[in-house]
């Protein structure tokens, strides 16, 4: 039975993926017409997955709680407020929404931003304590390039010139060398889920 | 679509499944006809796992804001093959993700790393963490920075799309003396894992999980076809350089006109 939902889900997933890249290619017609309905059928799934998240968030924390697993006396503060949310939703009451997001939460994030500088200044100062490598020094030293450049004084003018061209031209190459293996591997990854070898849809190892 | 993009699409398709089809064929036939080069952060997974089991604490992996159905749909099936390595391997797993539609997905994962090692009865769902939040959210790191020292995990394994707030998260775990590997897809965040993680996944290595944990031949295949593909675009590159060039330099060297 596994056997045959595992050649089922594989089929269906292959048909959907081949349907949906024909109808980008063709750019009309009646496969484009079926590549849309599948697409929204995507945002269908999105919907229920959002259920099952709510599903989750509850079940984790009410978990929480009920064994009084480590600092579980937040968990009530995040039931209480999704709940609030939540409601507050149903209620239609958007305004009272939005004060709880620009209150809470953006206040918190732009807290958190405050100390990400500190967190990554910290950072490529561990790095070079923690082991000399020559990709630790290039990284240590094009850091202190770029910072330097971006000094507006006459003195590092020529620090300056050295931060653009490394900006322009070897930070650009790394970057785009970055994209090209992301965007090759993309693809591979692609084909792999066309033609059924990805794991994700299949039951066995063996299929 | 313009038609010349079609024919490129449909040539690169081509070639990579060619490339794919056929690499899956000679590692099956030939397992040591292309030893996979060492990456330092796939080596120290059984490490990160072993520290787990004997100190039994779980290994967090993360899937950030990845998702299905959106751009980043095949580099969440990517990190979800990591996910399931590990769940294979360590004792106790804990995922967190701010996309919810991985969790339908990485449940299944998880459930099938239990009943694979025939330890079903120890599934729990509550191993599966959704935090929502936006993109490249603060409060998503918060959250995890959170959960590193509430769940005593052994070390964590970040992919997908963190930004600069991955240090929060790194930082966290360093101060916890937790283990660390990461990458993204985000520039940014790529450089912070380069700094601050413990061992670092370069653009493509996120991808070839499956490859160098398991030992399927359909994953080793794919690890082939992406070298392969990347040769030939190197080989591109080249030529390409060297015709746009020639001219230049032959004028130069030679004197134009």
């Amino acid at each position: 039975m596994r056997r045959l939902i595992a050649t089922l889900s594989t089929a269906i997933a292959m048909s959907f993926g081949i349907v949906t890249l024909w109808g980008l290619l063709a750019g009309g017609g009646v496969v484009t017409s079926l590549a849309n309905i599948l697409l929204q059928l995507v945002l269908l799934t999105v919907a229920v997955s959002i259920l099952i998240g709510i599903i989750n968030l509850f079940g984790v924390h009410f978990g929480r709680i009920r064994y009084r697993e480590g600092n579980w006396g937040y968990s009530i503060i995040v039931i209480l407020t999704a709940a609030l949310v939540i409601a507050l939703w149903l209620f239609n009451a958007d305004d009272a929404n939005m004060i709880l997001l620009e209150n809470a939460q953006v206040a918190v994030e732009s807290a958190l931003a405050g100390l990400v500088l500190f967190a990554l200044v910290f950072g490529a100062y561990r790095l070079m304590r923690r082991r000399v490598t020559w990709g630790g020094i290039l990284f240590t030293v094009s850091l202190l390039i770029i910072l330097i450049g971006a000094l507006p004084l006459r003195e590092t003018a020529f620090i300056a010139d050295a931060r653009a061209w490394l900006l322009a031209v070897p930070v650009s190459a790394g970057a785009r060398g970055i994209l090209l293996g992301i965007a090759l591997a993309t693809i591979v990854t692609g084909v792999r889920v066309l033609i059924g070898q990805d794991r994700s849809y299949r039951e066995s190892e063996n299929i | 679509m313009d038609t010349t993009t079609q024919f490129i699409t449909v040539i690169i398709l081509c070639l990579t499944l060619l490339t794919v089809v056929q690499g899956a064929l000679v590692a099956r036939r030939r397992k040591d006809a292309f030893p996979l080069r060492p990456i330092a952060a796939y080596d120290a997974i059984p490490y990160m796992v072993g520290t787990a089991i004997e100190a039994d604490r779980p290994v967090h992996v993360s899937l950030a804001n990845t998702g299905l159905g959106g751009s980043n749909t095949l580099l969440t099936l990517a990190s979800a093959e990591m996910f399931y390595q590990t769940a294979l391997r360590a004792d106790s797993s804990l995922l967190t993700a701010s996309d919810p539609t991985v969790l339908p997905l990485t449940y299944n994962l998880l459930r099938r790393a239990y009943v694979q090692r025939d330890r079903e009865d120890r599934f729990s769902g509550s191993r599966i963490r959704w935090y929502p939040s936006g993109t490249q959210s603060l409060a998503f790191a918060a959250a995890l920075t959170a959960t590193l020292g509430d769940e005593r995990v052994s070390g964590s394994i970040l992919l997908g799309s963190f930004g600069a707030e991955m240090a929060l998260v790194l930082e966290a775990a360093h101060r916890k003396k937790q283990g660390s590997i990461a990458s993204s897809v985000d520039l940014q965040g790529q450089a912070v894992a380069y700094a601050m993680a413990g061992e670092t996944l370069i653009g493509e290595e996120m991808f070839v999980a499956g490859a160098y944990l398991s030992d399927n031949a359909a994953q080793r295949g794919a690890v082939v076809a992406l070298d392969t593909l990347r040769w030939l675009l190197i080989l591109g590159i080249v030529i390409f350089t060297l015709a746009a060039i020639f001219e230049p330099v032959k004028n130069a060297l030679f004197g134009g006109g």
